[in-house]
């Protein structure tokens, strides 16, 4: 439970809009995160909460500084092998669902597996047990569409955990929510995270969220203010 | 895995059915077009050309050396005997058939005109090219004592005469004097073949012998493959085995029916290109706007961890799915209607009069060639491959991150 799974080391992030301008958004972020945690990035908009999830996952890249995933240098590996990384090992919850709109809720949450070429009937087998867990089950041949925001998060998650990752990256999941369904959510990916051991980050600014996390980091303009073990 | 790619390509082309359609009926219609010009221009051409093999040339024609610069009865094939017994022997040669030829004229109590004596045996003709097959008007047949004659269709009009009336041919003989002979019109024919048609006299070849004093040898010796791939072959062999004579292909006795088949295999195949831009453009505004529609979506699957080769697979068996689904119905249609005008021919008798001035048939047979259906598989896949390179590029530019934030 204690080992460092997730290192965060002095990684800067410069985004260059035109030649002539330069913003800062991350500045030398240092941050480890033990296996088994549930660990949230909190702070105000543009504080560089999601630009860090997007770096942490490999869907961005870092101006400088590395990051390693039980100690795997991401920053160092070429787009397929990041491509794999995701596959393999790290399920991602987007604030806006980001479900395939063509697929049911069950092919979405299967989708990853497939890619993993796991067999039919282990991908059938594994999503049924998640969407009971998240309360889904009766929602599996819908499409995305004829989901509620709610639903399609609990979709979402479901995808996201049912390739059993090393790893889940949750970008302001609760951010479309009300905050019943937020509440709902949260205990569930809380419950997750004990029954499956999986690591869990947030990035959130909301309360609730904040309130769950066992490990709280606290960024500000580009910049750890605040870096806590709770309990 | 395929699977799911499958799923979603198929799932995304349902997505966008209308303008899927489309897109498959633009190709299979421009296939169909294409399948049906091809095999009714074919047609047309191979008719004129095998009129001319039939009627004339056979697929490769014996004469005396230089008979063809100079043709005269001081330039017979000596001894048509022996080189129809090497015919005989050789198992690729279906039949041959000789010839005694000689320009002269021809006469009527009110017209005259420069006219081909072709002095033939008809039945062999008829075994051989299916002479009798182009009778236009009369009987096949020069009557009991052999004084009936064929006229070539145009020169019958011209010389307005008809069946039953009577003609005198006059030519000069091999003692270099002008015989003539006085004979009964009994049939017309319409070969198609513009010489023939124009100029010829078909008369029994004794009467010929008789008129023209060559009591032996012919002009031509017409010789019929069964296989017109072996024409080069047996063509070679002729030539090793009588170095003497000119032995001379349907394409060298009639260059310009060679030129009018090169000729439209250069339209064939600029009509293949013409398919091959429509299909092209076809796939490719679908694609472009397909992939553009859901660089979001694409950029979700990148992200949760689907390969650029992945998706680029997928994209590549949407666009063949439409390239292919196109193909089907334009072979399907394109197939059907070929058979039909394969089996019962156009039927373009309102032209005849300008397709008579080419030498082609009122009614046009359709060619179904395996080549048709390939060339257009190749001009389809090529489209849908070069297609979708652009979509492509700009999906690999787009990383993750930003397809998703495209909303």
């Amino acid at each position: 439970m204690n080992s460092s799974f997730l290192e965060i080391r002095k990684i800067s992030k410069v985004f260059s809009p035109n030649k002539n301008v330069e913003v800062k958004a991350l500045s030398d972020i240092n941050i480890s995160i033990h296996r088994g945690e549930f660990a949230v990035l909190s702070g105000p908009s543009g504080s560089g909460k999601t630009t860090l999830l997007n770096i942490i996952g490999g869907l961005d890249g870092a101006s400088c500084g590395d990051v390693l995933l039980d100690g795997i240098a991401i920053t160092a590996l070429d787009e397929r092998q990041l491509s794999h990384l995701r596959r393999d090992h790290i399920g991602f919850v987007f604030q806006a669902y980001n479900l395939i709109p063509v697929l049911t809720a069950r092919e979405n949450i299967e989708y990853v597996m497939r890619l993993q070429g796991r067999s039919q009937a282990e991908c059938g087998q594994r999503s049924a047990e998640v969407a009971a867990k998240l309360d889904i089950s009766e929602l599996l041949d819908k499409l995305p569409n004829q989901l509620s925001g709610g639903q399609q998060q609990r979709v979402a998650v479901a995808r996201a955990v049912a390739s059993k990752p090393k790893l889940i990256l949750a970008d302001e999941p609760t951010a479309n929510l009300d905050s019943k369904s937020a509440a709902n959510l949260m205990d569930m990916m809380q419950q997750l995270n004990e029954d499956e051991g999986i690591t869990i980050v947030f990035s959130s600014h909301d309360p609730l969220v904040i309130s769950k996390a066992k490990h709280s980091i606290v960024l500000r303009d580009g910049e750890v203010v605040a870096n806590d073990h709770v309990g | 895995m395929f699977r799911v790619l499958l799923r979603i390509a198929l799932l995304s082309l349902r997505r966008r059915l209308s303008r899927s359609l489309l897109v498959i009926a633009m190709i299979a219609m421009s296939l169909w077009g294409l399948l049906f010009m091809e095999g009714l221009y074919d047609g047309m051409t191979e008719q004129v050309i095998d009129n001319a093999i039939r009627s004339d040339s056979g697929d490769l024609s014996l004469f005396a050396r230089e008979y063809r610069l100079d043709p005269g009865l001081e330039r017979l094939l000596a001894e048509p005997a022996e080189i129809g017994r090497f015919l005989d022997e050789d198992s690729r040669v279906r039949s041959h058939v000789s010839r005694l030829r000689q320009d002269g004229l021809i006469a009527t109590a009110h017209y005259s005109r420069n006219a081909v004596i072709y002095g033939v045996d008809l039945g062999a003709e008829d075994r051989h090219g299916r002479l009798a097959s182009y009778l236009d008007a009369g009987a096949y047949d020069f009557g009991d004592k052999g004084r009936g004659a064929l006229l070539g269709a145009r020169l019958a009009t011209k010389m307005k005469v008809t069946v039953g009336q009577k003609i005198v041919v006059s030519a000069q003989n091999s003692a270099n004097d002008v015989s003539a002979l006085s004979l009964r019109v009994v049939g017309i024919l319409k070969t198609n073949n513009m010489a023939l048609d124009e100029n010829a006299v078909f008369i029994e070849m004794n009467k010929a012998r008789e008129l023209l004093m060559v009591p032996e040898g012919v002009s031509q010796l017409s010789v019929l493959l069964y296989n017109k791939e072996k024409v080069a072959a047996v063509q070679q062999g002729l030539r090793v085995r009588f170095p003497e004579l000119d032995v001379l292909g349907w394409d060298e006795l009639y260059p310009a029916l060679r030129q009018g088949r090169e000729m439209m295999e250069i339209f064939n195949l600029i009509t293949s290109l013409l398919v091959f831009c429509v299909a092209g453009l076809g796939i490719f505004g679908v694609m472009l706007v397909s992939v553009l529609e859901r660089l979001r979506e694409f950029g979700i699957m990148l992200a949760i961890g689907t390969t650029f080769r992945e998706i680029r697979t997928m994209v590549f068996v949407e666009s063949f799915i439409l390239g292919f689904s196109g193909y089907g119905g334009g072979v399907l249609l394109g197939g059907l209607t070929l058979l039909y005008f394969y089996n019962f021919g156009l039927d373009l008798t309102m032209f005849s009069a300008g397709l008579d001035a080419f030498g082609m048939d009122a009614i046009t047979y359709a060619l179904i060639r395996p080549s048709y259906f390939f060339t257009a598989l190749a001009a389809v896949s090529v489209a849908t491959l070069v297609s979708v390179l652009l979509p492509l590029r700009i999906l690999k530019k787009a990383r993750p991150i930003e397809a998703i934030n495209k909303i």
